[in-house]
């Protein structure tokens, strides 16, 4: 008796893998599909608002665009010459360049000085969190009205302060010198979120290589400095690198203190190149150099953030890395 | 990386930028109600944006535009004119029909040809702008030969005097003369006073960047030619700005004078008249209404600002509404923002005014309305001596002026060189440059602005 099916052929037995791997191949494509779709409202709002919009403003960076007929004729690279022969852009540059050397260090610093005296308070430790993390909630505008008055140069609550200890303080909102440590100042009254990052990554710090780094006679400072530093360093890395980004992007409280009627006293120094980008876009409808301008940015941008990467990565401790 | 991966990578920007270009609007001015010459019949609903914060006089005036056209439905988005909003709205189709905004701002988008220039609608509706206006408010927004809105409003300025600050200094009225610079800066010394080297009383606030555009113009100097240049660079602009610098150099210089009055409780109890901070000051028209509650604690006078050939000069911006390109009722909005700068539309909001005084208390001190006819039937009828004589100086001071009034020169750039001529000012009172650097500077930035807008069309 034969029984059919009971030994199956060879050619039967060289199928089976091939079958597993077909159906394999369908049920990855469906899962790939079913993933692609149910990630698709990002992908198309990242094409139309993100992806898109760039590719637009590359388009009409080579072009003079008209509002009114919504059209654009050829610039050729006319408005990155012009970025060139413009003096007001190399200032803004320049005072873009000058706030991120002065802001990005000092923010880093005061965040982590936050950090770590939070890092320290056992009881109550929430509410204290809740309480430096407001001026993060606080609208820049409010901040705005706010710094306006603590930073007048006679009678504003700072050089109040100074003036009791002999200091005569600056005109920090006219005095040329004195507008971008101005604006430094109103960021670091918000810099909770990048304080928060810096918490985080101290938490991580096992406690363990503080115990024995004491029983070793190190002190605080050297604790600090052999320990949390390492340790920390991935976090700020990362704080470098966005804060740097959001400097060369400083707009809105320079907008807000400096810029924000043509009445206003707006000394030149007080230019950063994301007001200047904003007026010649907005108010002199030269989008096309706008965005020759947005694209220079954007280029600076990656530029720094490579050469951060490149060189800044060698000095960050990462915990999986040998 | 597999071939569809690549496919798909090179795919992305190109369908990214379809999706953007599909998203892009509605196109602006191109998509243009059909051409009209005003003359249909206001029908429908008209859609208005920029009528924030109506006060007495506002609401009044479109109550009385409204009843004048009852077929038509009026929408206003009462939020105030923001120019990236506005620039935004036309590029996505989104345009209303009317909208309100700063004189300064209309010859920019005329120039764009983003507004519909006025002189049909003026006719369809027998408006003559010249004698319905003054012709210095019309010439705010006239360009090449085109009027392009409907102004409204003429605030001017003059100086206000707080007579205590000045009678302790021994300072009489006529020493405060701007077309006599040594005898002003003598005054201003005078009554200056500081502890500490911070300035406790200023003996002239002149607003040197709120203005500067009136002390240019007052000591002979122009900020554009008969096309709308910039002039900025123009040897005549420097007196201004060498007479705003002794003004603040006397009295510890830029930095500190901005400081000071940057911290003046302008609308409080406080104020700068009552807390003695200055003895005289540049202010609008409607200033006075702000001070008007606290007559028992100060004594006002003023005087005219006058120019370089010592008479009384003026120079002032207002508002007014433009019909956007691509307005899709042009013929409703025509009429109503014409109805809404009618002289019986003037009396609806005199009216109005005086019963909010009645009931609020206060004093009145007229509407300056930008139109010759009502303000002088508004003077007339509503303006009434209040037992304060010193008040009644100041009022009657501002409507002196009047007479003497000059527009700021309408020009595609308007914004650009009201912004450089303010940069300007800084950099020289600062210090930082001289005025001749200073203003070649803003020449340069106001004349390359002013390309862009011309080259743009």
């Amino acid at each position: 008796m034969v029984q059919l099916g009971a030994e199956p052929t060879p050619v039967a037995r060289v199928d089976a893998p091939q079958a597993r791997r077909r159906t394999g191949r369908r049920f990855d494509r469906r899962e790939a599909v079913a993933g692609y779709l149910f990630i698709s409202p990002w992908i198309v709002g990242f094409l139309v608002f993100t992806a898109g919009a760039m590719i637009y403003s590359l388009v009409i960076s080579f072009s003079h665009y008209n509002l009114a007929t919504n059209t654009a004729r050829a610039a050729g690279t006319s408005n990155y010459s012009q970025l060139i022969e413009d003096p007001r852009v190399a200032t803004a540059l320049g005072n873009t360049l000058f706030y991120a050397l002065l802001a990005v260090p000092l923010e880093i610093a005061f965040a982590l000085f936050l950090a770590t005296l939070l890092n320290g308070v056992g009881r109550g430790a929430g509410a204290f969190r809740t309480l430096f993390y407001l001026p993060k909630m606080t609208p820049v505008v409010a901040t705005a009205a706010i710094f306006f008055l603590l930073l007048n140069g006679n009678s504003g609550a700072i050089n109040q302060f100074l003036r009791a200890f002999g200091i005569e303080g600056p005109q920090w909102l006219v005095d040329p010198m004195w507008i971008k440590p101005s604006i430094v100042l109103m960021q670091l009254w918000a810099v909770s979120g990048t304080m928060v990052i810096f918490l985080a990554a101290l938490k991580n710090v096992p406690r363990e290589l503080y115990e024995v780094a004491s029983i070793d006679g190190a002190g605080p400072v050297r604790r600090f400095v052999s320990i949390t530093l390492p340790m920390i360093s991935s976090a700020t890395f990362f704080n470098v690198i966005v804060l740097t980004i959001a400097a060369f992007q400083i707009f809105d409280s320079a907008y807000l203190l400096f810029w924000r009627d043509q009445s206003n006293s707006s000394p030149e120094a007080s230019l950063f190149y994301a007001v200047y980008l904003f007026q010649q876009a907005f108010r002199q409808f030269n989008f096309g150099f706008a965005a020759a301008m947005a694209w220079l940015l954007f280029v600076i941008i990656m530029a720094v953030t490579f050469v951060q990467m490149r060189f800044g990565s060698r000095l960050v401790y990462y915990e999986g890395d040998r | 990386m597999r071939k569809t991966q690549r496919c798909a990578v090179a795919v992305l920007p190109v369908l990214a930028l379809a999706l953007a270009a599909c998203s892009g609007g509605g196109g602006g001015g191109s998509e243009a109600a059909a051409a009209t010459d005003f003359s249909g019949a206001p029908s429908g609903t008209m859609n208005g944006w920029a009528f924030d914060n109506a006060d007495d006089v506002g609401t009044a005036r479109m109550d009385y535009a409204a009843g004048q056209l009852d077929d038509v439905t009026i929408d206003l988005d009462q939020t105030a004119f923001d120019s990236q909003k506005f620039t935004t709205r036309i590029a996505g189709g989104d345009v209303p029909d009317v909208v309100q905004m700063d004189r300064r701002f209309v010859t920019t988008y005329a120039a764009q040809d983003l507004i519909l220039p006025l002189d049909e609608c003026f006719a369809a509706h027998d408006v003559d702008p010249d004698t319905r206006w003054y012709p210095f408010v019309v010439d705010d927004v006239r360009y090449e030969d085109k009027v392009w809105a409907v102004p409204q409003f003429y605030q001017p300025p003059a100086i206000l005097l707080n007579k205590e600050v000045m009678d302790a200094a021994g300072v009489t009225d006529d020493q405060i003369d701007t077309s006599d610079p040594d005898t002003l800066l003598a005054a201003v010394t005078a009554m200056y006073k500081e502890s500490s080297g911070v300035p406790t009383t200023l003996g002239f606030d002149p607003v040197a960047t709120g203005q500067a555009g009136l002390w240019v113009l007052a000591t002979g100097g122009r900020l554009t030619d008969d096309e709308g240049k910039p002039t900025l660079d123009d040897p005549a602009n420097e007196a201004g700005l060498d007479l705003l610098k002794q003004i603040t150099d006397a009295q510890g210089g830029f930095a500190k004078v901005k400081s000071f009055t940057d911290s003046f409780d302008t609308f409080g109890e406080e104020n700068q008249f009552v807390a003695d901070q200055v003895g005289a000051q540049v202010n609008a028209q409607w200033y006075p209404n702000v001070l008007s509650p606290y007559l028992d604690s100060v004594q006002l006078a003023a005087v005219p600002f006058r120019g370089a050939d010592g008479e009384p000069f003026s120079v002032a911006s207002g508002s007014a509404f433009v019909i956007p390109a691509g307005a899709k009722n042009p013929d409703a909005a025509c009429a109503w923002a014409v109805e809404l700068t009618a002289a019986d539309a003037w009396t609806a909001a005199a009216d109005a005014r005086k019963a909010t005084l009645e009931e609020n208390g206060g004093l009145n001190t007229g509407l300056f309305t930008g139109s010759p006819e009502a303000d002088q039937a508004i003077r007339d009828g509503y303006v009434v001596p209040t037992g304060n004589a010193g008040f009644d100086q100041v009022v009657s001071t501002y409507y002196e002026v009047l007479d003497y009034g000059q527009t700021f020169g309408s020009s595609p750039a308007g914004q650009e060189i009201e912004s450089e001529l303010n940069n300007a000012v800084t950099a020289t009172l600062l210090g930082d440059k001289s005025a001749a650097e200073a203003l070649s500077d803003a020449q340069e930035a106001a004349q390359r602005a002013y390309e862009t807008v011309v080259g743009g069309r």
